[in-house]
């Protein structure tokens, strides 16, 4: 019986061994056939590709649909199906000449007419009034078939940098679209075709007519894999080549670190926006500069750059990281003094044993996180209580759902939150006019903070000529600083890791692209 | 001594070990705590076992050994809490359906009935999502699920008391109905529902893991065993003993749990023998058989 069973054992073991050989075999072959399948992971299923619509996943969108000009490195404004163009000196109007001999994938021209059939679809609509393109503007003047001007009602000084956005501002095949004009297939100008997408994921070929420099690789695999633990073991065990941004499948320090340990390739890069501690400024409490100001000394930046983003974020006191442009002067990171704080608190009036008071109300704040909105939330949450116990603030944690979340925050119900501003390519414009100007309505991002006398600065910064704007960001970025308005706590790392597959890559310029232009298998 | 001799013969003394540690841990625990759980130590983050502390620390540096220990706190003051307050309001109502029946027991029955038909830890979800997730929502949420548990089973030995010749008799001399509540029947229910509830006690303080593990019970900083679970989660590769310590704690909390349960069901009613005992008893016989 028990030879049987040793016998039984070895057979499997051999049959078992035989098969992982086989199947090691294969894997090995196609790794060595040549084959230049790029495939990467999804967070979620690529979606209605409809570039007006704010659907789906904007990496993709970019690989299939071109923009006028393109965000660059640094924020530098590149031709993209736009070859050159012209800003009057007042800035409001912007003639460009178009890219000729440039065709959709479906055979449609590129030209002043599918042009204008575009921006019509969205420029003036009221939907798109948080761009600044489409709520100052005026009229399009079709002034030959390749050269189209855009005018509008006052200065926009931001409207190269919004005409470089995935979305609303993609160009769609005016034939991709059904009777009603409404969107039916992915039919752009970019350097990718959708040659199948599902729920599963997404194929995408090169497309052969793309004006620019053609891609290196054969096919783009896209798969959905919603679970990071799931997607940490694919790119570990081989099956996926690359792993990052924020919107595609985003890693977490801790991942980063899993990974490296892993003998992972994990490459990062200063990131483009920045976590920031908001105080409800429609709450009395945080109307006191001095409140704030002893809220921002009781926090240990270096402590939470190190320990919890794992080294991979820097400590900051700056609403914009370096790499967005006219983000200022570096404004000194304070260091954690209790002692200071204490006093503030006094000198407020809040006072007492434990948790203050003041006129009979405890200092009892809450905190609003949520791990699926901000990743990590819950971590950086709990040292923030520990920081302001010690000072006897009372600080508890308000975990919620994505949804709750952007229900509870546009409606200023909290009294502390966390928020990440914009990024590339989106700042220093987007965060400033919509998350901190009083007379704007709050989306589902919120407010970070709002004060009347902020608001002719950052209307002056918005408005400015280019000679003008570094002044002029610089006066709305100390401001903030001065008035302790916000809570800046760090710029955390663009990371991104890859196998042994990929000969050369490099991190894009925003989260919203997928890293293709540079990569080599 | 003789009724520690008599514990000591009902319960067993694995069983009696396991849970009066438990006891022991949750009653002393701020005492024999080797630090504050709630003190972060940023520098001593994710350090391993040492000297300094023992079971380690973890992402925030907080003393893991001192965790453990005000988790067991908190889930067995949650157990005893839902289990008084469910236990009390149960046997409350089921004693009242059972000795006046009529619409009443109608009434308590159907409530019962709706009870059973969701599953308790969904009524627990649906009071933790209307009301908010906190420590006391949590106890309240698990009572209310756990109620119609507790007043069934009360129904049902009261009912078959009800019916006994010694009550009739009372009746019959004219005792009141609260003497014969309070003096008769609640007695008799009472043993009934402490053995059922030292079994029950495991399966509370697993719900009381999951919901904290959901982030609807305890929050931070109050330590919990599920909540420290999920906290561990994203460093299960960096450092397995963040996820396995909890977890070992629990299982042996709700093995011990377990055990009291079957062993005091036994001690009261020798004949019906558990499932585990009957197959170890066969399993005996079998051998004894073939040899």
């Amino acid at each position: 019986m028990t030879l049987l069973s040793r016998r039984s054992l070895l057979a499997g073991s051999a049959s078992l061994a035989a098969a992982l050989g086989l199947n090691l075999s294969a894997l090995t072959a196609l790794a060595q056939d040549g084959s230049k399948t790029l495939r990467l992971p999804l967070l979620r299923a690529s979606g209605n590709l409809d570039p007006q619509r704010y659907v789906g996943i904007f990496a993709v969108q970019d690989m299939v649909f071109d923009p006028l000009v393109q965000y660059g490195p640094g924020g530098a404004i590149e031709p993209g199906l736009a070859e050159s163009w012209e800003v009057t000196p007042d800035d409001t109007s912007i003639t460009f000449r178009l890219r000729p001999g440039v065709t959709f994938t479906d055979g449609a021209v590129w030209d002043a007419t599918s042009m204008t059939w575009n921006l019509e679809r969205w420029l003036p609509k009221e939907d798109y009034r948080w761009l600044q393109v489409a709520n100052n503007f005026k009229s399009i003047e079709v002034i030959d078939p390749m050269t189209v001007a855009l005018h509008f009602t006052k200065p926009t000084p931001t409207a190269l940098t919004e005409l470089s956005y995935v979305r609303p501002v993609r160009f769609l095949s005016p034939n991709a679209v059904d009777g009603e004009g409404i969107y039916n297939a992915p039919v752009g100008t970019g350097p990718w075709m959708v040659e199948k997408e599902g729920p599963e994921g997404t194929d995408l070929v090169p497309n052969p007519g793309y004006w620019g420099p053609k891609p290196e690789i054969d096919r783009v695999s896209l798969v959905v894999i919603p679970d990071g633990m799931s997607r940490i073991s694919s790119i570990i065990g081989g099956e996926i080549d690359a792993i990052g941004g924020k919107f595609i499948a985003p890693i977490s320090p801790q991942e980063a670190t899993t990974l490296t340990n892993n003998g992972i390739t994990v490459v990062t890069q200063t990131g483009t926006d920045t976590m920031i501690l908001g105080f409800n400024p429609r709450i009395d409490l945080f109307r006191d500069i001095r409140v704030r100001e002893a809220f921002n000394l009781l926090i240990d930046r270096d402590g939470i750059a190190q320990v919890v983003m794992k080294g991979y974020a820097k400590a900051t006191m700056n609403l914009y990281p370096e790499v967005i442009p006219h983000s200022g002067t570096r404004h000194a990171v304070p260091a954690r003094d209790v002692e200071r704080a204490k006093a503030l608190l006094e000198e407020a009036g809040w006072t007492g044993e434990g948790t203050r008071s003041k006129d009979g109300k405890l200092l009892d704040v809450d905190l609003v996180i949520s791990e699926d909105a901000v990743a990590g939330s819950r971590a950086l949450g709990e040292v923030l209580q520990a920081g302001f116990m010690e000072a006897g603030i009372g600080l508890s944690l308000r975990n919620v759902d994505h949804a709750a979340r952007h229900g509870d925050i546009p409606e200023f119900k909290y009294d502390l939150s966390l928020f990440v501003t914009n990024g590339a390519p989106y700042d220093p414009y987007n965060t400033i006019g919509l998350m901190f100007l009083s007379t704007v309505v709050p989306g589902t991002d919120g407010k970070i903070y709002e004060d009347v006398a902020l608001d002719p600065l950052i209307l002056a910064a918005l408005g400015a000529a280019e000679a003008d704007r570094p002044a002029a960001f610089q006066a709305v970025s100390d401001w903030l600083h001065d008035n302790w308005a916000i809570a800046p706590l760090f710029h955390g790392d663009r990371i991104w890791a890859h196998g042994d597959r990929i000969k050369s890559f490099a991190i894009p310029a925003t989260e919203y692209e997928m890293p293709l232009k540079t990569l080599s298998l | 001594m003789t009724w520690l001799r008599t514990t000591f013969r009902v319960v067993g003394w694995p069983t009696l070990l396991l849970v009066s540690s438990f006891a022991f841990i949750a009653i002393f625990g701020s005492v024999i705590s080797p630090y504050d759980p709630a003190a972060q130590n940023l520098s001593h983050s994710m350090q391993s076992f040492s000297a300094e502390h023992w079971l380690g620390a973890d992402n925030l540096g907080r003393d893991t050994l001192s965790r453990l220990i005000a988790g067991a706190q908190t889930t067995l003051i949650g157990v005893v809490t839902v289990l008084l307050l469910a236990g009390t309001i149960g046997m409350m109502l089921g004693t009242l359906a059972g000795y006046f029946g009529g619409w009443l027991d109608e009434i308590v029955m159907r409530f019962c009935d709706f009870g059973f038909s969701v599953p308790s830890l969904f009524v627990a979800l649906a009071f933790v999502g209307v009301f908010g997730p906190s420590y006391t929502n949590m106890i309240l949420a698990l009572s209310i699920a756990w109620v119609p548990i507790y007043a069934r089973l009360t129904r049902g030995v009261v009912a078959a008391a009800v019916s006994q010749p010694y009550i009739e008799s009372l009746r019959v001399l004219g005792a009141s109905p609260a003497r014969i509540i309070f003096r008769h029947l609640v007695p008799v229910a009472l043993g009934q529902v402490l053995v059922y509830a030292s079994a029950d006690a495991g399966l509370l303080a697993l719900a009381i893991a999951n919901l904290s593990f959901l982030g609807l019970g305890v929050q931070p900083p109050q330590a919990e065993w599920g909540q420290m679970l999920v906290s561990a989660m994203p460093y299960i590769q960096e450092a397995p003993r963040l996820v396995i310590l909890p977890g070992i704690a629990l299982t042996l909390l709700v093995i011990g749990f377990n055990l009291l349960g079957e062993r005091i069901a036994l001690a009261k009613n020798p004949r019906a023998m558990s499932r585990r005992k009957l197959s170890l008893r066969r399993a005996i016989f079998k051998k004894e058989v073939e040899a």
